[in-house]
């Protein structure tokens, strides 16, 4: 009896160490195999971002396999969808104009906001550009481009009560909802409101409709395409703006696309066709000259 | 109530095409982890112990963490540590990816039920047949299989009912089956915000397809009421 436990103890083992082997075995493997490429990329894209055609780059790659992947949540006036299906949007549009740039065809792919990161790294897409936020976090996790839209956190409440809540010191008693990770969240929070972290903005403003939570801060740009008078959200407004902010396109780290894309948007300013976009959401108030 | 009246068509058009990703992700699913089951069950009842122990290490890792978790792992992980994105992008890439973590760990869970039901023939009849001068290949497919097939009928009816519900999980990964559908009507999408109901409505599907489930198990464990 003694001998048949030890002997599957040892079997046990076995598997664990078959396990554990093929995992160190491959991960040596797997180093050899970017190594060569590592090094040359990473350096000739930090010393020089604008090396648009060295071997390896981002934008080589994008260019090789004929499509730019866009990432994107739905999100008027941003990104969203026509009654045809199709995708449009201040951002889609222009990213629209990029890939025709680039030479290569534009793939929009709906993903989970939180994973935008890993979908970056995994080469699930290849950028994202969908009213990014330029925050440190964002910042420090991809290669962004220049900011080209301003922004700002907005406190949304339901539009009966909207008077009595129009300046900072009245929000002191109120119960917000946030997205959690948010700009907003970190506005309320260094303002010491009680607040609760949802999913999205969306969630945030459902919060507000069913009476769960007395206020939401979302973007102003967001709030002002879906709050109010003539939208799912009529009995709901927004009041005090809690700061001001950028949205920017961001890239895999390192990525040389982000200076491509600076170039375009300079280009496209100065010929008026981004403004001419940005009139065709409503948005040009908020661009920022390039 | 106008306003969902007017709604109404736009909305159900666009939870059908989720719930087609639905149905696809579970119809695969059920194709893939019937057979892959089978196949792991043997595995763990090999009389080869350290294919055995393996076996049990592979389904306790894969039964013992979230069915989230291993989406997200096979999704992203490949491209983040090999630098290649193996499922490719697009909805077909995350369709790809769910179907093989789904047909993984349910294969699992079914390893275990066929198991327990191959166990519970008793060996006396596997005694009777090798008396008799039957293979172990016939024993399996002429006496117990299909004894198997009749008792595991109620446990695998459970398994497949939870998978119906299961496939919501699928959108951590961005699959755009009808949970997330319904949802995008809650931040907007094709003209239509902040609206809850459709997230809600997304329930009556799932359950007139499990109803329908529940009857079409229900008649096949009658049909294979024989010998009791």
């Amino acid at each position: 009896m003694k001998k048949r436990v030890l002997s599957l103890l040892l079997c046990g083992c076995m598997a664990v160490s078959l396990l554990a082997g093929c995992g160190s075995k491959e991960a040596p493997e797997a180093d050899a195999g970017t190594e060569t490429e590592a090094p040359a990329e990473n350096g000739e894209n930090e010393e020089a971002p604008e090396a648009e055609s060295a071997d390896g780059s981002d934008m080589e790659y994008v260019k090789s396999k004929g499509s730019l992947v866009v990432g994107i949540t739905d999100f008027e006036p941003m990104d969203y969808k026509d009654e045809d299906g199709a995708w449009i949007g201040f951002d889609a549009d222009m990213a629209k104009a990029f890939a025709e740039s680039l030479g290569v065809e534009v793939e929009f792919v709906e993903i989970d906001w939180d994973n935008k990161v890993f979908e970056l790294d995994s080469k699930a897409i290849d950028c994202v550009w969908n009213g990014m936020t330029l925050t440190a976090e964002v910042t420090s996790a991809m290669e962004c481009s220049n900011a080209y839209c301003n922004n700002a956190q907005i406190v949304v409440v339901p539009a009966d009560q909207a008077d009595q809540y129009q300046d900072t010191d009245s929000l002191k008693d109120l119960n917000f909802a946030v997205e959690a990770g948010s700009a907003g969240e970190a506005e309320v929070d260094a303002l010491g409101l009680s607040f609760t972290p949802v999913k999205d903005q969306a969630s945030a403003l459902m919060e507000v409709k069913s009476k769960a939570s007395d206020a939401a801060v979302i973007d102003s740009l967001m709030a002002a395409a879906m709050v109010g008078e003539g939208t799912g959200y009529a009995d709901l407004t927004y009041t005090v703006q809690l700061n001001s902010e950028e949205y920017g396109v961001g890239f895999r780290k390192g990525s040389d696309l982000a200076a491509a894309l600076n170039d375009f948007f300079a280009a496209a300013y100065e010929d008026g066709s981004m403004k001419e976009c940005a009139e065709t959401y409503n948005v040009q108030a908020a661009l920022i000259e390039q | 109530m106008n306003q969902i009246m007017e709604q109404f068509p736009i909305v159900v058009q666009a939870l059908n095409i989720g719930f087609l990703q639905t149905l696809k992700l579970f119809a695969v699913t059920l194709l893939g982890a019937v057979p892959l089951g089978l196949i792991i069950a043997f595995g763990s009842m090999s009389r080869f112990r350290p294919l055995s122990w393996l076996t049990k290490v592979v389904v306790w890792i894969i039964r013992g963490t979230p069915l989230m978790i291993q989406l997200l792992i096979i999704f992203y992980f490949p491209g983040l540590v090999m630098g290649k994105q193996i499922w490719g992008s697009g909805e077909t890439g995350r369709f790809l990816a769910s179907a093989v973590a789904f047909i993984f760990n349910y294969a699992c869970y079914f390893s275990e039920i066929y198991r327990g039901g191959i166990q519970s023939i008793p060996v006396g009849q596997e005694e009777a047949g090798l008396v008799l001068g039957m293979t172990r290949q016939q024993i399996f497919f002429k006496v117990t299989l299909l004894q198997m097939i009749k008792r595991i009928v109620p446990p695998m009816s459970n398994e497949i009912i939870t998978l119906v519900k299961d496939t919501s999980l699928a959108r951590i990964i961005a699959l755009q089956e009808i949970i997330w559908a319904g949802q995008a009507f809650l931040k907007g999408s094709q003209g239509i915000s902040g609206q809850i109901w459709p997230l809600f409505f997304t329930a009556v599907y799932y359950l007139i397809f499990s109803g329908i489930l529940t009857v079409l198990l229900g008649w096949l464990e009658k049909k294979l009421d024989y010998f009791r």
